[in-house]
């Protein structure tokens, strides 16, 4: 026998396809949802079925947009020769926050990590190298990319890979510099932060 | 019965909640602590609640969910620790679901802020693989020395293992495949790169660990035999090891087509080894097993006069089983070098030791997994009084 009704169980289900949730938090939600209103209910499946509609990759960088091509794309106020190549969108959202970067992005959504089944052939990485020509980027070249990829094993072996990649065309190719987060305090730095921002530290 | 302690590191006392079969309280002596009881009691789960305190590891287990209390779900062990005369902090791990939190202070803490604030080096039958057993054996001892003198090591020891994974996974692929060296190099050679860096410094590290012990070895502390070491490159002989990280790009690049037979990765540090002579022999395969104990217990000692010599303050020694392991001359031999330095753990099982230590040391005895403290009140009886 079943431990709660046909349709409960589905729905827990359901959650427990999410990232993150566990038989126990999916019970949770599960039960959250029987004792919202309908109304609730209603709004929050209109808003998971409109982000499906309205939400496309941009057909330049990838990003999630609800327009094709990109804000960043589009704008004529994005520095169009320099290219930051991030793996997530969440991670471009990071950079953008900086507000000194004013050039263009490309998402890979994603890390090559055999183990779980990411190869280089599922990085969205196609599209990247046609961008560089500058017939396909609004007639500008492009001096420089940046691999902003985050810095573990998977990050910095797709860094390496793309780095392989683009080394032969003759631009500019650089990583980010792992290091200290400003505005901490120093006591408050993990060790492994401050050995790196040690051993990448630059003159002044 | 307690004298002054010359070192800061100190383990004041020890709580443990379903931690194995153990659950309550003790106080602890800043010199010699024998933890005594029958077998299958639970002695050695207090050791191991000890050590998992200060390494946030077990000398048991990979698994700490075993440790977890049958039927429970969560097992906390908890101490307080004197790092200065006036600086006391509470450190504690607890264990759910397979994975631990790490606290101090009641604030939780990264793994490698965590370490340092207690550190220990264990005595156990499982730790003779060093000596007796296969070289990764001898790898986890150096790994384990170097990151108890610096932490930051543990980062790159658990890059280096995951680029071996990944990077195996992509061998075991290309074999099953059938690919050639050619198809293959393009998407091995991001994870070469980092293990060309990680590698060196694993190298770096570990070679520079056995000269540094090497240097504070009491070669003959047991007898006339003279106990040496020396680190094994798995890379000896291929070339020039003075300019390392050059001779392992040479190595992986010329080896590929045989890790890709072979489907697994072949070059890197993972493949070294600890050479431990016995005057001028090799202690695994010709040493007595009397001989092996005492070798073993010259490289733990050495350990920690090198993380004396590194830190200013002694680490905390374990030992398991102490008469099962050492004979008497070598209890009285050790115990005598430890005095004054270290704050020690032993097990046994044995009431002649527990008696002939009694005057020197702090006794417990364990009861199924509960502690009671035994003292000495008269001349040669012993009187067990309850641990409040
Ligand atoms: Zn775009």
């Amino acid at each position: 026998m079943l431990e709660y009704a046909e349709p409960v169980i589905k729905l827990i289900d359901e959650f427990k396809r999410l990232p993150g949730i566990g038989h126990k938090s999916a019970q949770r939600l599960a039960f959250h949802v029987l004792r919202m209103s309908e109304t609730d209910v209603e709004r929050f499946i209109a808003a998971l079925q409109e982000v499906k509609r309205r939400i496309v990759s941009c057909s330049i960088c990838n990003n999630l947009t609800d327009v094709d091509p990109c804000r960043f794309c589009s704008s004529p106020g994005r520095d169009r020769s320099v290219i930051c190549v991030v793996e997530e969108p969440y991670n471009l959202v990071a950079v953008e926050k900086t507000r000194s970067y004013k050039g263009l992005y490309h998402v890979l959504h994603g890390s090559i990590s055999p183990i779980r089944g990411m190869n280089v052939e599922d990085l969205r990485l196609a599209n990247l190298l046609p961008r560089l020509k500058p017939e396909n980027n609004e007639g500008v070249e492009v001096r420089e990319v940046i691999l902003a990829t985050n810095p573990n094993t998977e990050g910095e072996a797709t860094a390496n890979y793309i780095k392989h990649l683009l080394k032969p065309l003759g631009l500019r190719v650089t990583r980010i510099a792992m290091g200290m987060p400003v505005g901490s305090d120093l006591e408050y730095v993990d060790e492994v932060t401050m050995d790196k921002a040690l051993t990448n530290r630059h003159e002044i | 019965m307690a004298y002054a302690k010359i070192t800061a590191m100190l383990l004041e006392s020890l709580e443990t909640h379903c931690f194995r079969n153990t659950s309550g309280k003790i106080s602890w002596g800043p010199n010699l602590n024998i933890i005594y009881g029958d077998n299958g009691q639970g002695k050695t789960n207090w050791l191991e609640a000890i050590y998992l305190l200060a390494t946030t590891k077990s000398f048991r287990t990979q698994r700490l969910q075993e440790a977890v209390c049958f039927g429970e779900e969560l097992a906390i062990v908890r101490g307080r620790v004197a790092c200065a005369q006036e600086v006391h902090r509470d450190l504690q791990v607890a264990v759910q679901s397979g994975t631990k939190t790490l606290i101090v202070n009641s604030k939780r803490e990264a793994v490698t802020r965590y370490l340092g604030q207690l550190d220990a080096i264990a005595f156990t039958a499982d730790e003779l693989e060093v000596v007796r057993g296969a070289p990764d054996a001898r790898r986890r001892f150096l790994d384990r020395g170097i990151l108890s003198l610096h932490h930051i090591y543990v980062q790159t020891l658990a890059d280096y293992n995951r680029v071996i994974k990944q990077k195996n996974r992509l061998l075991q692929d290309a074999s099953n495949a059938e690919q050639s060296a050619a198809d293959v190099l393009p998407l091995i050679t991001p994870w070469n790169e980092q293990l060309i860096s990680l590698g060196s410094q694993i190298h770096h590290a570990r070679a520079g660990y056995v000269t540094r012990l090497n240097e504070v070895l009491e070669r003959r502390l047991f007898g006339r035999e003279e106990v040496t070491i020396r680190y094994v490159s798995s890379l000896e002989g291929k070339g020039d090891l003075s300019d390392y990280e050059s001779l392992l790009a040479e190595r992986l690049r010329l080896r590929l087509p045989a890790e890709i037979a072979a489907g697994y990765a072949l070059v890197g540090p993972h493949r070294d080894d600890l050479g431990i002579l016995f005057d001028g022999h090799e202690i695994r395969t010709y040493g007595s097993s009397g001989q092996q104990r005492s070798a073993l217990i010259t490289l733990d000692l050495a350990a920690i006069s090198l993380y004396y010599s590194w830190r200013r303050e002694y680490p905390l020694f374990l030992i398991d089983d102490i008469d099962a392991e050492l004979d008497g001359k070598r209890i009285e031999h050790l115990l005598k070098h430890l005095e004054g330095r270290t704050q020690t753990f032993i097990t046994t099982s044995k009431e002649s030791l527990v008696k002939q230590y009694l005057t020197r040391a702090n006794v417990y005895e364990v009861k199924e997994g509960l502690v009671a403290e035994a003292r000495l009140l008269t001349n040669k009886s012993m009187s067990l009084v309850t641990e409040a």
